[in-house]
């Protein structure tokens, strides 16, 4: 047998299922969103971090124009400071998609499936290695090409030679960009079926581990090394790089979406705070009378005070018992999302301790603190003052500004309007002023991280749009070789539907540092600048765009000046040209991302000093209309015209598809943008949804007293939606207003981890209407299923209510 | 029992409440001297509004005074704070009051045992055997496994009865403990004070109820806070 003053509190725990199911739900809400955020970003983290390790990743890759054989291979395993090294042959070959299209496809051909030393691959399905005349595809890569397993699919190789050749089955290899990503997809065949294509033996791209692979520039000096010595055995090298010690390719997004991630972890961590507090002292002026009979009698502050600690914490038990689990499998749900679309594999689903621990922190520690502060202020108050009605009017609807608006006579449009109930909604609401504060505090916070998500996903697409924009054209042809510009740019003008043309050159370049050590691969585009270029000026970051007189300046992307100290806005760059090093000056830095680095000079310019003059190999088409049905049949006609005049065209892009491209590598983030803001209405909903259910309980005498007087059932369930309604539209505009801040702290903090400078800020009207609806569907249900409940009880029943 | 020569029970001497809210001030008890003896029934009457509630709450400690001194069983009340005042009240101290103030989730029984399991004096078996007694007393022992919701008004205010009995208190106050009774049920109500009047107890009573009234050993008026009778 118990003490009575635990059967008191048992009996408040489990008579009143209602409130203890709302209390323990809204508390809940928070705890899991918190959970899965937190658990989420370190499973992905560590998940990211091991697999990438468990593939030995390599330091750098060397690509050469002449294959090499093994001993060659060995040459550079036996060097001093190379780990390992391996080779594979890479090839860009041209694949038909089921729907008839062409795509690039960049097969690789390894000698033994079963030993790669480095960025190894390994089986996914089917087969392995890949049987001859089969190809494995990426497990990424089977959407890009549209295809399954088992299907046959036609691969025309740079040698004109076209095969049949079956999928087999799909390998994994993280250390590709993931094929949706860029579009490019992935296979692997055996040098057998190369031979079947009609290519000889040999490797084309090696891959190198140095030494001390976490030592940037000890790798980079090392892959310098084996790229010397290849061209000292006579080896042209198109292409070397050094990869980032320990990463993925799309690192730098995925640490965008992880602080992301945390940033709204922090932001719903206050969510929770404010959901338990507010619940908690919702629950302790509810027993205010209560206490205030206990201590009548004879209960001391100490034993009542221990009375509502047990049961506060009954309640943070029962919420961590639905948050912890439910948060457990929210998080490897969004883990699983998240690495399957970076295509990497999660080992080890096992959580970090510390989630549970904040949450228990958040579930237990915080309702007890809330708890005393509401009882430290009734020690404040007598126990007749705790019972008595006085105090219920007390102080609470008084003389001050808001009252006084809320009087009715101030309001200009309640002035011909005879509802009542509106009146008296709304000085409801503004009755107990501490609780509509911390209810307001909690759903604006609700608001505004929802609205926020929704502004951070619109100024994603304004970011891809401002990255676009400066194409002025439809088409972009690239060409094998050099051609003289007239020749291409006359010939194109003669098919059908074509207004204007334009060229650019683009060269291969390197930067050389100071202390002699070289850049990977940076690409330079060089187009004209004039007022009829149709490259108009990317958005620029700091300083200018090109100037038709510039002789050698250059634009660089924002996050390269990050990347190399060494250069800065202003300053000189050494880039090496056909072998030739030469001196430019950084006028400008554009918005954009470090993955591929293009730098951009004057046409004019480059032409002279390579001695290209009045050659180019690309060419820009602007188009007289611009969908993309009537570009892509335009693309067709022009790539048949060049083949007819002998002018082989190596890539064609049109914008409609750079967009759809640029859009998808944002895809992730919006992704997961959008399952945090359905996570976060969730939370808000159900948040908005407790607070005032639990207001509406603890008002159920009162609308006993309002039927008593007469009003009938649906009066008075109107007074309390009405008065839900206020206090979601206060939350929703002052959300609104709160959103602004914390987008612009998104944005910039996204835009820095992926593209080095700040996403264009951009509101989302949407999400601000999206919001709108929600809260008031919310706010109509949070407060109509109480307010119903309370109509039906009988007067008698609900009086008695406590 | 000789009151004159006893020392009082409880002492009021020049108690003063004045209610400070936003818009203006209420003297609620202006300058009150009384003395209650032990085994008196005391009975206080007056018109709506004219501080009989406020007199109780001196008494019982559950609100402070403004001036004057309050000794209850040799103690000065008017200088404890609220846990003390719990302290006293719990000991030598039953409140009954008019909306009975039961808690609504303990049952009958429960309602009982609360106030001796925040002293804290007997075992859990004594204090179940002692509650029973008092519900016998009171004639609701019936009932003891119900909730009070579940009661009529007259069985609820027995209720509280047998709750203000729960420590044995010396002393037993009750604002208007049959106000919202008719008056047979009121009468029995009654009849249980008397009762515990004769066994001992000493009894404040607050009714504006003349029959009643005349049925306590000593009745004094109040008028605007002022004893007039
Ligand atoms: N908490 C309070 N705040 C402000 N004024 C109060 C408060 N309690 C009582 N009063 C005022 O003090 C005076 C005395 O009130 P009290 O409740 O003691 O009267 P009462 O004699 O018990 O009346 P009733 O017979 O109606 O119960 C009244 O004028 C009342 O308005
Ligand atoms: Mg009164």
């Amino acid at each position: 047998m118990f003490r009575a003053r635990w059967y008191k509190v048992f009996n408040d725990l489990f008579g009143n299922k209602t409130r203890t199911l709302l209390i323990v739900l809204s508390m809940s809400v928070g705890l899991f969103a918190l959970g899965i955020i937190l658990s989420a970003r370190t499973i992905l983290s560590e998940g990211l971090a091991e697999s990438f390790a468990a593939i030995t990743p390599s330091s750098g890759t060397v690509r050469t124009i002449e294959l090499f054989d093994e001993d060659f291979i060995q040459s550079i395993r036996s060097m001093k400071d190379v780990q390992e090294a391996d080779a594979r042959r890479n090839i860009s070959a041209r694949v038909q998609t089921a729907s008839g299209e062409w795509k690039n496809i960049t097969i690789f051909v390894v000698a033994d499936y079963d030993d790669i030393r480095v960025n190894k691959v390994a089986s996914q399905s089917g087969p392995w290695p890949p049987p001859e005349r089969e190809v494995l595809i990426e497990r990424a890569a089977l959407s890009v090409i549209e295809a399954q397993v088992g299907d046959v699919v036609l691969v025309k190789f740079p040698n004109d030679v076209e095969r049949k050749i079956r999928i087999a089955g799909t390998a994994y290899d993280p250390a590709q960009l993931p094929a949706q990503i860029d579009g490019t997809p992935y296979g692997y065949i055996t040098f057998d079926t190369l031979n079947w294509f009609g290519e000889s033996y040999g490797f084309n791209e090696l891959h190198v581990l140095a030494t001390h692979p976490e030592d940037k520039a000890w790798a980079q000096q090392v892959v310098n090394r084996v790229k010397d010595k290849a061209e000292k055995s006579g080896y042209t090298i198109p292409l070397s790089m050094t990869a980032e010690p320990g990463q993925l390719p799309m690192n730098d997004v995925l640490q965008g979406i992880l602080l992301l991630m945390g940033m709204l972890g922090i932001l719903s961590l206050f969510l929770s705070i404010f959901l338990v507090v507010n619940t908690v002292s919702a629950l302790l002026t509810q027993q205010q009378r209560q206490i205030g009979v206990m201590k009548a009698v004879g209960g001391s502050t100490l034993q009542i005070l221990g009375m509502y600690l047990v049961m506060v914490l009954a309640y943070g038990v029962l919420a961590l018992l639905i948050a912890i689990p439910f948060g457990v499998v929210g998080a490897r749900g969004l883990s699983n999302a998240l690495a399957g679309f970076f295509n990497f594999d999660i080992y080890s689903m096992d959580l970090p301790p510390q989630t549970f621990l904040i949450q228990i922190a958040i579930g237990l520690v915080l309702p007890v603190l809330a708890s005393l502060v509401p009882f430290l202020s009734s020690l404040r108050i007598s126990a007749a003052e705790a019972m008595s009605s006085y105090s219920i009017g007390r102080g609470r609807f008084g003389k001050n500004w808001i009252d006084q608006l809320l009087s009715g006579a101030n309001i200009w449009f309640m002035r011909n309007l005879s509802i009542r109930s509106i009146l008296l909604s709304v000085r409801n609401t503004f009755r107990n002023k501490g609780r509509l504060t911390l209810t307001l505090i909690t759903l604006t916070l609700g608001s505004a991280t929802f609205i926020s998500v929704f502004n951070v996903r619109d100024s994603l697409s304004h970011t891809v749009d401002d990255m676009i924009k400066w194409f002025n054209c439809d088409i972009m042809l690239t060409f094998d070789r050099t051609y003289l510009a007239d020749k291409v740019e006359f010939s194109a003008l003669t098919v059908p539907g074509v207004t204007q043309t334009d060229v650019w050159i683009q060269l291969p370049t390197r930067l050389i540092r100071s202390d002699d050590s070289e850049s990977g691969m940076i690409y330079m585009f060089a187009p004209t600048v004039h007022p009829e270029s149709l490259i108009v000026s990317p958005t620029i970051a700091e300083g200018r765009w090109l100037m038709p007189d510039d002789d050698n300046a250059v634009v660089v992307p924002s996050a390269f000046l990050q990347d190399e100290p060494e250069l800065h806005l202003g300053g000189d760059i050494v880039l090496k040209l056909d072998g030739k090093e030469h001196t430019f000056k950084i006028v400008g830095t554009y918005v954009g991302m470090a993955i591929l680095p293009l730098v951009y000079t004057n046409y004019e310019y480059i032409t002279q000093i390579t001695n290209r003059i009045g050659e180019a190999d690309a060419l820009m088409v602007k188009m007289e209309r611009h969908d993309p049905a009537y570009v892509d049949a335009a693309t067709r006609a022009l790539e048949d015209h060049f083949e007819q005049i002998g002018v082989r065209v190596s890539m064609v892009s049109t914008i409609n598809n750079e967009r759809t491209e640029a859009e998808a590598s944002f895809d992730a983030i919006v992704a997961l943008l959008l399952v945090m803001a359905i996570l976060l209405a969730l939370v808000g909903g159900l948040g908005l949804m407790g607070t005032m259910s639990i207001n509406v309980l603890e008002r159920t005498r009162e609308i006993g007293v309002l039927r008593a007087i007469g009003a009938p059932n649906r009066g008075v369930a109107s007074v309390f939606i009405l008065e839900g309604i206020v206090i979601g539209l206060m939350s929703w505009a002052m959300g609104a207003v709160l959103a602004i801040p914390i987008s612009q702290g998104l944005n910039q903090a996204l835009g820095q981890a992926v593209m080095g400078v700040p996403l264009s800020y951009s509101y989302s009207i949407q999400g601000l209407w999206t919001w709108l609806v929600v809260v008031i569907l919310l706010s109509v249900l949070a407060s109509f299923i109480p307010a119903r409940n309370a109509s039906r009880l009988t007067v008698r029943e609900v009086l008695a209510y406590e | 029992m000789n009151s004159s020569t006893a020392n009082p029970l409880i002492e009021l001497r020049s108690v003063v409440k004045v209610y400070n809210s936003t818009a203006d001030s209420v003297t609620a008890l202006n300058g009150i001297d009384l003395q209650i003896f032990p085994g008196e029934f005391l009975v206080v009457t007056g018109k709506s509004g004219s501080g009989k509630t406020t007199l109780v709450n001196m008494v019982t400690g559950l609100d402070r005074s403004t001036s004057g001194e309050i000794w209850v069983d040799s103690e000065p009340l008017h200088k404890f704070g609220s846990e003390r005042a719990a302290k006293l009240r719990g000991r030598t101290m039953g409140v009954v009051f008019q909306s009975f103030e039961l808690l609504p989730t303990l049952t009958v029984l429960q309602n009982v045992m609360l106030p001796m399991d925040f002293a804290g004096r007997a075992s859990r078996s004594e204090q179940r055997k002692r509650a029973m007694n008092l519900l016998e007393q009171v004639d609701i022992a019936d009932h003891a496994k119900k909730l009070p919701t579940a009661l009529s008004g007259g069985q609820q205010q027995r209720l509280s009865i047998a709750r203000a009995m729960a420590n044995n208190p010396a002393i037993l106050v009750a604002d208007e403990p049959t106000g919202s009774l008719d008056s047979a049920t009121a009468n029995a109500v009654v009849d249980i004070f008397k009762k515990l009047a004769q066994e001992g107890k000493t009894i404040f009573l607050v009714t504006h109820d003349k029959d009643i009234a005349k049925r306590g050993s000593r009745m004094i008026t109040l008028s605007d806070g002022q004893i007039v009778g």
